[in-house]
């Protein structure tokens, strides 16, 4: 049993499965597939639907204004490749997603590094950088809003419009609401990637740190021969997770901020198309336009945590 | 190259300091604000308060007024938010764990043909942008003729957080040793029984760590919850507060913010060991 694979089930090797073996093996499958149903439903069942009518509208002209709603194929995807304003928008996305994901890694690597060895006082320290993300995260959104872009005079609005001020007038109108998406991704994120990756360090025994150190005497060149490759499936895990968890927030940000485009961004764009513009089929179009680059991005990151999904021998 | 030797503990001291300072700084902004009273938020110390006033709080709780059948009065109804709150949260729960516990258990340890690649089929999901699938989800939601009704966000929310605990579980019961299991077998236990009596209460610690991971999910949404919820006494906290502006004159909302989110920090500061102690169970080899 131990050293059992997933063999199929019509598997004609007498010499591994007795015929009693290969019954139980069957009935082991059935059994699988019926506790993993539930499970499937909720996620692929719930998700089916929604998908399939987002492709479905996405290949039509469908829009409120006109009703007549007739198939375009692919015309709203190559409408939007020839468009210049899109390409902006997907630069900005690409943007921030790159941004955030960077800078999650560096502050989680730095929290899980800072926190792996004991000293006094430690367990708050711990329990602080946890607080940003157990904080939640709809209502979290809510003060950052306030705090960044005061939506009314308070005594903290003064400062805060003079830096508003000082990035927009230097590098354009809305720097300063994407610093601020940026930043509050980043304090949820990284708080999550850092407890994520300190489980990491738990996990892995203490004396193959112990030996590379004797090994390795430069502290920079420890970090990235030692530490990162030992954590390099963890690591993808948690980037594929930051990039998810970006586009959560920015839906909250949207959502918060009173459904304001406050920064030119695919997915925000796709929204604005839809319920200020009307028009479905484009907006469908608009937001799986990403999908491709998206999938490739985690067909990587299987790849590279492909470690932690290997059998225990 | 080689610094000083008194250098690198107070370099580490100094990283502390900033990671823990910059963690705590915002919700430590927020509960400030909402103890101002009007005066001091618009002309005192944006750091720090003074006269701490508990008005906003109080107000949060003033009876909702109804007026034939119609709202009378622009008070929030807190308590119907927090208990929807509480409703939504504890049902998605209880419905995230347990068809994780069983989907994660079929993949890790029955491993039907294929488990590695329904593994990832559910990971996958992650990747639909949910900007715009609330849209037809609630036409989905509309069909169901669940609209305005918690069990939309029962129902929907599992979604969201039941690919990573499967994910997690999974490597763990995958990594757990076969023969934990075979002398009970040799007993004659079921599987069943087995997983009940001996599997299960060994994989507690990662069971807890799914369920914070699925709070902290859930309680990050708030666009299903505004979509789906839009009568105001059937409202989560996280659609309620999006709906009220602050003003001038009234910190309400901000006090609301801060009280919600205080009943999570108190769980979360007990919950953070446990939440490691499970993630690390799930990645290293036999726990």
């Amino acid at each position: 049993m131990a050293q059992m694979v997933a063999a199929p089930s019509g598997a004609k090797n007498g010499q591994v499965f007795g015929r009693g073996e290969l019954a139980r093996r069957r009935h082991d499958v059935v059994v699988a597939y019926l506790l993993l149903a539930p499970a499937v439903l909720l996620v692929l069942g719930v998700l089916a639907y929604p998908l399939g009518w987002l492709v479905e509208i996405s290949l039509t002209n469908s829009s409120v204004l006109d009703t007549s709603t007739k198939l375009v194929w692919l015309g709203n995807y190559a409408g939007f490749l020839r468009d210049a304003e899109f390409w902006r928008a997907s630069a900005n996305t690409l943007g921030y997603l790159a941004i955030t994901a960077i800078l999650k890694m560096a502050v989680g690597v730095g929290i899980a590094l800072l926190l792996a060895r004991p000293f006094p006082g430690r367990p708050l320290v711990f329990v602080a950088t946890f607080l940003p993300w157990a904080y939640p995260g709809g209502l979290g959104a809510v003060g950052w809003y306030w705090f960044l872009i005061p939506p009314l005079h308070s005594s903290y609005s003064v400062f805060m419009g003079d830096l508003h001020l000082f990035f927009d007038s230097r590098l354009g109108e809305g720097t300063w609401g994407f610093i601020s998406l940026i930043a509050f991704n980043v304090w949820r994120g990284g708080s999550f990637v850092g407890i994520f990756l300190l489980a990491a360090l738990n996990g892995i025994p203490e004396d193959l740190f112990d030996y590379a150190t004797t090994e390795v005497k430069n502290a920079w060149r420890k970090f990235w021969m030692v530490t990162v490759p030992l954590l390099r499936p963890f690591l993808a895990l948690a980037t594929f997770l930051s990039l998810t968890g970006a586009a959560v927030d920015l839906g909250n940000v949207y959502y918060i901020s009173g459904f304001r485009n406050v920064y030119p961004i695919v997915w925000t764009q796709a929204f604005h198309l839809a319920l200020f513009g009307g028009q479905w089929g484009r907006a469908a179009a608009l937001s799986l336009i990403l999908m491709p680059v998206l999938t490739l991005i985690l067909f990587i990151c299987y790849r590279v945590f492909e470690p932690l999904e290997e059998d225990v021998a | 190259m080689t610094a000083p030797r008194w250098l690198h503990p107070c370099l580490r001291a100094c990283g502390l300091a900033l990671i823990a300072a910059g963690s705590v700084f915002p919700i430590y902004m927020i509960a400030i604000e909402s103890l101002k009273s009007v005066h001091e938020d618009v002309t005192g110390n944006p750091l720090i308060v003074l006269h701490p006033t508990l008005k906003w709080y109080l107000g949060l709780f003033d009876p909702v007024v109804w007026l034939r059948g119609e709202i009378a009065v622009q008070s929030v109804p807190f308590l119907v938010w927090l208990a929807n709150t509480a409703i939504v949260f504890a049902g998605a729960l209880a419905i995230t764990l347990v068809t994780s516990v069983m989907g994660a258990y079929a993949l890790g340890r029955l491993r039907p043909p294929g488990w590695r690649t329904w593994r990832r089929a559910l990971f996958a999901t992650y990747l639909i942008p949910q900007s715009l699938l609330f849209l037809p989800l609630y036409t989905l939601v509309f069909r169901l003729n669940l609209d305005d009704n918690l069990l939309a966000l029962i129902l929907i929310y599992p979604m969201l957080a039941v690919p990573f605990c499967v994910w997690l579980l999974s490597a763990y019961y995958q990594r757990l040793d076969p023969e934990v299991e075979e002398s009970a077998y040799i007993e004659g236990a079921s599987r069943t029984t087995a997983f009940l009596r001996i599997i299960l209460p060994m994989s507690w610690p990662t069971v807890v760590a799914a369920g914070v991971f699925a709070l902290g999910v859930i309680s990050s949404d708030s666009i299903f919850a505004a979509v789906f919820l839009p009568n105001q006494f059937h409202q989560t906290l996280a659609a309620g507060l999006g709906t009220m502006g602050p003003s001038m004159d009234n910190l309400s909302v901000v006090a609301a913010v801060n009280l919600a989110a205080g009943t999570v920090v108190p769980i979360a500061a007990l919950s953070a060991g446990a939440y490691v102690r499970g993630l690390t169970a799930a990645m290293v080899e036999g726990a």
